[in-house]
């Protein structure tokens, strides 16, 4: 099935994705049931695709049974991504006041115990305007805030912990359908992972960026070499007359491994349709190397067993 | 290492055990620890007078063995390390211990846990008067760690605790959780008259019979599913009357509305 860096046809390019440290939280939502609980957590994890305009970057990890909630209810566990641990802690503090705490029913808890303590409920409690309670159970300290189904239940602080995000993978492909086909399967083979998510809408991103732009003040602006609409345009074009669409996969990871086996996972999705279903090829999006201290280089990924 | 103090039969007065801990022994051999003095009534003795000292094997553990129950203040204090009681103690039992566990296998006098911050005690006689409570003329009761009592308990138990989580696997007598400031207290078996009394925040629950609950309580018309599930299923790990408590449904009544508390008692049907 190798030759020559393809695989099922699939031509996987000799290079790398280029990835940042980041700062990262898992919360678990709960609810009276999932269909709540997915309210809440699409809502808390929404407009969130990417650091450059959103303060974050964040997902649902996957869903909770209720037997692996710490209050017996079924949740969604969502992951939050940051470029510091203060701003993290901003976009923590409106995101689960302004779309959690809102939710019917929904309750919310740490879903990471060690690394520095960022406030959860701390502050939203005050929205109790004095009626709120304080309740320390096994050690650990909740807020119960009386709301109008009852009470919002939120666990006082939640961890933040040093994280990777921006693995990524360009799916080059022969048209439109082929392309959303790969992109949909690679996404597909990567949410059933543990500790990362895919911030992009469906898990995909079309407007892959470079850094930098010809107007002043713009920090990215769109990569023209992927470009098909500027193939044969522009000087120096990534494509062929044959990949005429290109989607990417950006990865958030809690770890350089947890983001290399998304990857991985992704790139055996798209090997298993082939070229034969219209991926041609396989790129990544980096920087030169010089930027982001985690590199993913392609051909060792689809080297590691 | 292990430390044993034996009694060797009751004290006529009683007998302060105050600094008696292991990370205090620890450091001390077996002939300095017989010199300690302990105050006995009015006068200031030797430990040895009262106590077989033996020093032995690995570990932080400081073990008395007798019938202590007119000794006060075992653990009086203790920041850290492991007390073994193998008999009944006197007042003070465990008093402004910060971290640690003290066990007692018998009981425990009057003002066991009172005023204490951390660790974990277990008593598993009964305990006295004011268990969990504030020392006399302080305003603050228990206000950390975590309290078992195997047995039972007597009046004013938690009065004025702000803190820290308690089980009572038998009875408790009259004023139980009185004055309460905050904290979470279990009983197993059935409380006596004025639960709650003067309580502003914290949670009773009754596992066992329903107690007498004061006009001054309102029952509550919505539940509080979440943490009552995070409660029972930290309280089910100590099993007996506890263990099925997730399980169970539960009634609320708020109050002590006579002081503008908002505290709870959890009734389990």
């Amino acid at each position: 099935m190798i030759h020559n860096g393809l695989y099922n046809g699939v031509r996987i390019d000799d290079t790398f994705a280029e990835a940042f440290p980041m700062k990262a939280t898992r919360l678990l939502i709960t609810a009276h049931n999932l269909t709540w609980a997915r309210h809440a957590a699409v809502s808390a994890t929404g407009f969130a695709t990417s650091v450059i305009a959103c303060g974050c970057e964040a997902g649902i990890e996957r869903e909770l049974s209720p037997d692996e909630t710490p209050d017996g209810r079924p949740g969604l566990s969502v992951l939050l991504f940051s470029m510091s641990g203060k701003e993290l802690a901003k976009q923590i503090e409106r995101r689960v006041g302004q779309c959690v705490l809102t939710c019917p029913t929904t309750a919310v808890f740490a879903g990471i115990a060690e690394g520095e303590a960022v406030a959860l409920g701390k502050n939203l409690r005050f929205f109790g305007d004095g009626w709120q309670i304080s309740k320390v159970i096994a050690g650990v300290r909740y807020w119960r805030v009386p709301v109008m189904d009852g009470e919002f239940v939120a666990q006082e602080t939640t961890a933040v912990v040093k994280a990777v995000g921006g693995g990524n993978l360009l799916l080059l492909a022969r048209d439109t359908d082929a392309a959303l086909a790969a992109a949909e399967a690679a996404v597909q083979a990567m949410r059933r992972l543990p500790n990362v998510i895919l911030p992009f809408p469906g898990g995909v991103v079309r407007s892959g960026s470079k850094v930098g732009s010809k107007y002043s003040g713009l920090m990215a602006s769109t990569n023209e070499a992927f470009c098909p609409s500027l193939y044969g345009l522009v000087a120096k074009s990534e494509l062929t007359a044959a990949t005429r669409c290109v989607m990417e996969i950006v990865i958030d990871g809690l770890t350089e491994a947890d983001v290399a086996a998304a990857m991985r996972a992704g790139l055996d999705a798209g090997i298993a349709l082939g070229a034969s279903a219209g991926l041609l090829r396989v790129s990544a999006g980096n920087y030169g190397g010089k930027l982001g201290p985690y590199l993913f280089h392609l051909h060792k990924l689809m080297e590691a067993a | 290492m292990t430390i044993r103090l034996r009694l060797r039969q009751p004290p006529s007065l009683r007998l302060d055990l105050r600094g008696l801990l292991p990370a205090v022994l620890s450091a001390l051999d077996a002939a300095q620890i017989e010199r300690l003095a302990l105050a006995h009534g009015r006068q200031s003795l030797p430990l040895a007078e009262f106590f077989d000292v033996a020093v032995d094997g690995d570990g932080d553990t400081l073990a008395f063995e007798g019938d202590l129950s007119r000794c006060d203040r075992v653990g009086w204090q203790m920041a850290g390390g492991r007390i073994v009681v193998e008999g009944s103690v006197g007042d003070y039992a465990g008093a402004c211990m910060s971290a640690g566990a003290l066990r007692i296998e018998g009981n425990a006098g009057w003002l066991a846990a009172c005023e204490m911050a951390g660790g974990e005690l277990l008593v598993q006689g009964d305990v006295g008067d004011f268990a969990a409570s504030a020392q006399p003329g302080s305003l603050d009761g228990m206000r950390g760690g975590s309290l078992v009592v195997l047995g039972s308990a007597g009046q004013r138990f938690g009065d004025r605790m702000r803190r820290g989580t308690v089980l009572v696997f038998g009875d408790a007598g009259d004023f139980f959780a009185s004055r309460m400031v905050a904290g979470s207290i279990a009983l197993g078996g059935r409380a006596g008259a004025h639960v709650g009394y003067g309580m502003r925040r914290g949670s009773l629950v009754f596992a066992g019979a329903a107690p007498t609950v004061a006009p001054t309580f309102v029952p509550a018309i919505a539940d509080a599913p979440v943490i009552w599930q995070l409660l029972a299923r930290d309280l089910a790990r100590h099993g007996g009357p506890f263990a099925d408590l997730a399980g169970r449904r539960v009634q609320r009544q708020l109050g002590d509305v006579a002081v503008g508390g908002k505290g709870e008692l959890i009734i389990v049907d």
